[in-house]
């Protein structure tokens, strides 16, 4: 005979307000098979834990049934409870009455009512509960960071530093990322380079780093602690083992105009090219597209001039498998391109330019070699106006969210305009400042009230080029009129968003996304740098727009799920897995075409003279992740879920 | 008519005498007047029983997965009477793992006018299912033109309450043989779904509910599956019309998923096929 114990949660009000916990409790303890129903103001309180402790040793429960918020907040708490007073942990569910019961209803009766449908419901599930072990798999002990930015380079140090091997994965030709084209960085005006780049030398020789740049993750399968990555290093068309990095092909390569991708289009690059002269590797690579030997078949200077003879324009894509158990993507963010906003003239004016490229303007190792000059004609611009929030929180054209790290660097790229244009005149058209972190007020107001940075509250409605100049028209919201400003260059702090095929990525990866595209931590405030799927980790502005120093905080915290991962032998897997009867399966490998984490294998069935009389699907209990897809594709009900049996399901829907 | 069972015989007894078949399943006479069974010949001799008519009509790839025949096919081939909605059936029971393509030796026919005594039979070329690729994709362009799918655009039409109501009435007369279920080449499952009963998810008692469900499990276990043979229609004793409801099924995952039943032998079933670029933002 079940003896269940029901303790039901008030959550403060969160429950109690809507529902009668007393009721649902007096209620419950006249249901069969439960030998106790208590209510509490907080189960998940230290007193509240005794008491399910307690009530387990003294009531001998064989089972318990925990009424409060949702599993993915508390299960795992409550089911260390009932282990730590003797019961099996996969003994105790948790009753959802909080986020599919008070949440959602105003109506206390009924609210009531529902709640003790949905407690009775899961007693009767664990009444059919079995105790369950744990399944335990080998850790493969090294990580592989993707994304060679300031999170991804912080996430990887800090795990290699920590002993372990990581494997850090770079789409472009050097590390740095965003990073790497900043000039001077907020609230403390440090150089971006000087701070960066020697992080960069450093995960680069890094004995226990092994460096991919120009490298993409194409799959990955397996499962925490034992992932398979495929990654695909693109051919540079220069041996990187041969290669010096002297720069010559460089100097000599004929095909100059080619708009520098790390310059964001304000200066010019080879063909045969390191994005930037302190990249890392410090290694070349030939853009085929503008290459000429590869249009025309014909030049070949930098064979010529190779002193290594690097050169090998015959190369080929490769792809390396690996092995790991940890993931920590952090594959960053990109700049929303202006073209919504017509009316701004990006593209169209050549003065108007984004937040990113001012950035390359101001930097000493930009195109204009750190002084702010206009690309129209390279003259020092005497009024600049910038406009904020092009893009972000504009529900109606551009996107719903604030992209946060705006409203600090349009103040530094005003700053930094005075620091170096001292006549000049800035202007900063806003809607809020947001400048919330440590210094980061000071570091606005330090714009306004000593570089004389003017600050417009409003929106610009149209920028239209007259006489040499661009005339910003807008309106100021605070004195309530409009205005006009005749400004020699515009810089706009465009919106941060997803790179272009995050989605893409998350499903290789096999992670969540929100509407937006940035990548899903497993919770907002507890789990911040965990996805939904165990062993995947998240560092970084692909997560949602961050500034540099949460970036490198997130790395870090990264790390050390990592490391907490890496310092065991072995893992324990929820043995909420998939089981074939091999009685009645047939099969018919549905399953087996239809499980994501390719868990299904074929097995013979031999009689005893060895013979083989059928085929059927076998789980591997180590890949299986318990999603019970096949469990619902079988037409003859052969496959069933450990914790969610038929016979648990049709009890807790019969219980209703 | 006369030269195609007699071409068909010949190579029958071909096919026997030298061995390279086990066993030719064909028709022969009914123990009723104007019905046809199936036949199960391993013998020159037992050839003259066979018959091949308009009144051949049911789909004998049923018989393939009958593990009491398996058994008594010994590693050998199968000669099997089948039109080109058997050669359909053949290869989903091939791409569901069921059967080997390259066991089985096809004896292609199509009556004329099915179910007519007097109809002509012609003489399907290819004995292997690859050989009925470009018939099937004929068929799959030609879509579903019948007088079934008049009947569904009317069903289509109705109300969902009175759709419900022509189905209830329908299913009220099930008994629950499983007749059905019997004659379906798609129904080789070891145990049945209605024959589980720890849980039965299915009332196996012949009511409404119970009815209802199994009517419709089995039109769901169908879907993508169905080549529109008939057989369970035909075998209903109680005349449900049972063919709509798969032809339904059928229409939806061709317009749906592009999917037509047993296109080739390695076709990948329609609901357990994903593609790793489905957003498939619903999930996480």
């Amino acid at each position: 005979m079940a003896r269940i114990g029901v303790f039901i949660c008030h959550c403060g009000e969160n429950i109690a307000g809507t529902v009668d916990c007393a009721r649902v409790a007096a209620e419950l303890s006249n249901h069969p098979g439960v030998a106790y129903a208590v209510d509490y103001k907080y189960m998940c309180s230290d007193p509240g834990q005794e008491q399910i402790r307690r009530a387990i040793r003294e009531r001998k429960l064989s089972g318990v049934v925990v009424a409060a918020c949702s599993p993915r907040m508390h299960e795992t708490t409550f089911r260390r409870v009932c282990s730590e007073a003797g019961l099996n942990p996969y003994l105790c569910e948790m009753a959802n009455i909080r986020e599919q019961c008070s949440w959602v209803h105003t109506d206390k009766e009924e609210a009531t009512i529902k709640a003790i449908e949905i407690i009775r419901s899961m007693v009767e599930k664990v009444k059919r509960n079995s105790e369950l072990t744990p399944i335990e798999v080998p850790v493969t002990r090294r990580a592989m960071v993707i994304g060679g930015g300031i999170a991804g380079i912080q996430a990887a140090l800090d795990i290699a530093n920590a002993g372990h091997e990581v494997v850090l994965v770079e789409r472009t030709l050097s590390l740095g990322g965003h990073m790497a084209q900043l000039s001077e960085t907020f609230p403390t005006l440090d150089c971006s380079q000087c701070i960066l780049t020697p992080r960069m030398v450093e995960a680069a020789q890094h004995p226990k780093i092994k460096l991919y740049t120009y490298a993409e993750v194409e799959e990955v399968t397996g499962f925490i602690g034992n992932f398979q990555v495929r990654v695909r290093l693109k051919s540079r068309y220069v041996d990187v083992d041969k290669c010096t990095g002297c720069g010559e092909c460089m100097t000599k390569c004929p095909s100059r105009k080619i708009p520098s991708e790390f310059d964001c289009g304000l200066g010019n690059r080879t063909a045969i090219y390191t994005p930037f002269p302190q990249a890392v590797p410090n290694k070349p690579a030939i853009d085929r597209e503008n290459c000429i030997y590869f249009k025309t078949g014909k030049c070949g200077v930098c064979a010529k001039v190779c002193p290594t003879g690097a050169i090998n324009y015959e190369m080929k894509d490769e792809i390396v498998e690996l092995e790991v158990g940890a993931i920590v993507v952090a594959t960053g963010f990109d700049v929303q391109d202006t073209d919504i906003y017509g009316e701004y003239g990006y593209g169209r004016y050549p003065d108007v330019i984004t937040g990113l490229q001012f950035e390359r303007l101001a930097s000493a190792s930009g195109p204009t070699g750190g002084k702010i000059l206009r690309p129209s004609d390279g003259q020092e611009p005497g009024t600049v106006v910038f406009i904020q929030c092009v893009g972000s929180r504009d529900s109606s054209k551009g996107l719903k969210y604030c992209s946060k790290i705006c409203c600090m660097y349009t103040a530094k790229h005003a700053m930094l305009y005075k620091h170096k244009v001292h006549d000049g005149q800035a202007h900063v058209f806003y809607m809020d400042i947001r400048a919330a972190g440590k210094g980061y007020d000071e570091f606005t107001r330090r714009g306004i009230e000593e570089d004389h940075t003017c600050y417009v509250r409003g929106r610009v409605s149209k920028i239209y080029p007259q006489c040499g100049e661009l005339i910003v028209r807008g309106a100021d919201t605070l004195l309530g009129k409009p205005m006009e400003i005749a400004a020699d260059l515009v810089v706009l702090a465009t919106a941060a968003i997803p790179k272009s095929d995050a989605r893409q990525f998350a499903q290789i990866v096999g992670i969540g996304y929100d509407e937006n595209g940035f990548f899903n931590e497993a919770h907002p405030k507890l789990r911040p740098v965990e996805t939904a799927t165990a062993g995947v980790f998240l560092a970084g502005a692909c997560q949602g727009p961050k500034d540099i120093p949460e970036s490198v905080s997130q790395g870090s915290a990264a790390a050390s799920k990592v490391l907490a991962l890496l310092s065991r032998n072995e893992l324990e897997r929820e043995p909420v897995v998939a089981m074939v009867n091999p009685e009645t399966c047939s099969g018919c490998w549905s399953c087996l075409q239809a499980c994501p984490f390719k868990a299904i294998e074929k097995k013979e069935i031999r009689d005893r003279n060895g013979k083989v009389i059928k085929y059927v699907a076998q789980v591997n209990p180590g890949m299986c992740q318990g999603c019970g897809t096949c469990v619902a594709l079988c037409r003859s009900n052969s496959i069933d879920l450990a914790g969610y049996s038929e016979r648990q399901i049709f009890g807790q829907v019969m219980g209703l | 008519m006369g030269n195609t069972l007699e071409e068909h015989i010949k190579r029958t007894r071909q096919l026997l005498e030298c061995g390279e078949v086990a066993m030719v399943i064909g028709y022969e006479r009914g123990s009723v007047e104007n019905r046809r069974r199936a036949t199960f010949v391993k013998e020159v001799s037992e050839l003259e029983r066979m018959v091949l008519d308009g009144l051949c009509c049911e789909n004998l790839a049923n018989y393939l997965v009958r593990e009491e025949l398996l058994r008594s096919f010994d590693g050998k081939k199968v000669a099997i009477f089948l039109t080109t909605a058997g050669v359909r059936s053949v290869n989903i029971l091939a791409a569901e793992g069921q059967i080997n393509p390259d066991c089985v030796i096809i004896l292609g026919f199509e009556a004329e006018k099915p179910g007519e005594l007097d109809s002509a039979i012609k003489m399907l070329d290819g004995e292997h299912v690859d050989h009925y690729a470009d018939s099937i994709q004929q068929l799959k362009s030609r879509g579903f033109v019948n007088d079934r799918a008049q009947v569904i655009v009317k069903l289509e039409m109705m109300s969902a309450e009175e759709r419900f109501a022509f189905w209830r009435e329908q299913f009220s007369r099930c008994v629950k043989c499983y007749a059905c279920r019997q004659v379906c080449p798609m129904c080789y499952c070891r145990r049945c779904i209605v024959d589980c009963n720890q849980p039965q998810w299915i009332n196996a008692s012949a009511h409404d509910l119970g009815n209802l469900e199994w009517n419709l499990v089995r039109a769901f276990h169908l879907a993508g599956r169905c080549v529109g043979c008939g057989n369970c229609e035909q075998a209903c004793p109680a005349g449900i019309p049972l063919m709509l409801l798969n032809q339904r099924m059928a229409q939806e995952v061709l317009k749906e998923f592009n999917h037509f039943a047993g296109e080739s032998s390695t076709q990948l079933p329609v609901l357990a096929d994903f593609k790793k670029d489905d957003p498939e933002t619903f999930i996480l």
